[in-house]
């Protein structure tokens, strides 16, 4: 989230925006990504349980992703408009979950929506703390597409750093430092 | 109910636990970075070489969903004979643990962890697909374990349900 880490409210249910389908853009993504006969060819995928052409889940949850990193464009967008100092967030540790639970065909309209579902304060990285963020995903007819659960880091505002830490933020942003920094792991 | 696309490709009986598909390498280039980022992840760590150095990052990287793409796109191509797949259930314990950097070769293997069926599907199987994936100075970058299902050539066959 681009809010601060204390703003952040739990279960708080954000809209992220919806996607409609097309067969062309789902064999597209297939075809890099996912190369299997119910994504990438229509005659073929007949033959499946699916009995045609299916989104790579992958696909999905990658479209998902850009939603929400648009949506937090966005939020940081009102903040700075609103003349408030947006929060930062860091890089995703990873996904604890994802179940595809509802197939994607031509034309289906996929709606998102985010919600923080705890948070913490990290223990190793000061300064930063940690979400749990869901991400769900419906079809037209209201069927589940997908759940996830991931992980997240958000910076946190009442957190004023020590000078080691400054120096060690300010270093890692010298690029020969940096190497050396990095060696030296 | 005998599918004549993948009658010839691997079936649950032809798998095995411990069975591993090796990835081969990809070499992970600025171009490829950008172009994913700019579709799917359009974080300026991800696009931008100058806003990339100057983040944490220290430099441009890979989208965590391209690195797990391109690993997807490999487990594909190197499965032997072709998985009779009958698609994705999803995934759990994805971990991105470094960076993938520009220029970075990544590669490593998936490993079938486990098999399984169950009686209100016969017809397919379970299988848990371990991702170990590193870069060229063998660090680990990202790991997964990928649930996904596989036709079975004799569904008929006795089920040993195990329990979870």
């Amino acid at each position: 989230m681009t809010r601060w880490f204390e703003d952040i409210i739990i279960d708080e249910v954000h809209e992220l925006g919806s996607h409609t389908f097309t067969e062309a853009e789902m064999i597209k993504f297939s075809k890099l990504y996912d190369n299997q006969y119910f994504h990438t060819d229509p005659d073929l995928a007949k033959h499946s349980h699916f009995e045609g052409v299916i989104a790579s889940g992958w696909h999905t949850a990658c479209i998902g992703h850009r939603y929400m990193v648009d949506f937090l464009f966005e939020v940081e967008r009102q903040l700075l408009d609103a003349g408030e100092r947006p929060g930062v967030s860091g890089p995703s540790p990873g996904i604890n979950k994802m179940l595809f639970t509802t197939p994607v065909r031509d034309g289906d309209k996929v709606s998102y929506t985010m919600s923080i579902t705890s948070k913490r304060k990290s223990g190793t990285m000061a300064g930063w703390g940690i979400l749990i963020v869901e991400i769900v995903a419906k079809n037209q007819r209201n069927d589940l597409v997908y759940t996830q659960e991931s992980a997240g880091f958000s910076k946190l505002r009442d957190y004023t750093p020590t000078l080691k830490q400054r120096l060690q933020e300010w270093a890692i942003q010298q690029p020969l430092l940096r190497k050396l920094m990095q060696r030296g792991k | 109910m005998s599918n004549p696309v993948t009658k010839n490709y691997a079936h649950f009986e032809d798998l095995f636990v411990g069975q591993e598909i090796d990835l081969g390498a990809t070499k992970v280039t600025k171009d490829m970075i950008v172009e994913f980022a700019r579709e799917f992840d359009p974080f300026p760590f991800h696009l931008d070489e100058k806003a990339a150095n100057a983040s944490l990052l220290g430099g441009l990287s890979a989208s965590g969903w391209h690195t797990g793409a391109l690993c997807l796109r490999k487990l594909i191509e190197n499965f032997p004979s072709k998985l009779a797949s009958a698609g994705g259930v999803g995934f759990t314990k994805l971990r991105w643990k470094r960076p993938v950097m520009v220029n970075d070769t990544i590669g490593g293997t998936v490993t079938i962890s486990k098999m399984r069926r169950t009686k209100s599907n016969p017809q397919w199987g379970i299988l848990t697909l371990q991702f170990d994936i590193k870069n060229q100075n063998d660090q680990s970058v990202m790991t997964m374990d990928l649930m996904n299902l596989v036709e079975v050539r004799n569904p008929s066959a006795p089920i040993e349900e195990q329990t979870q």
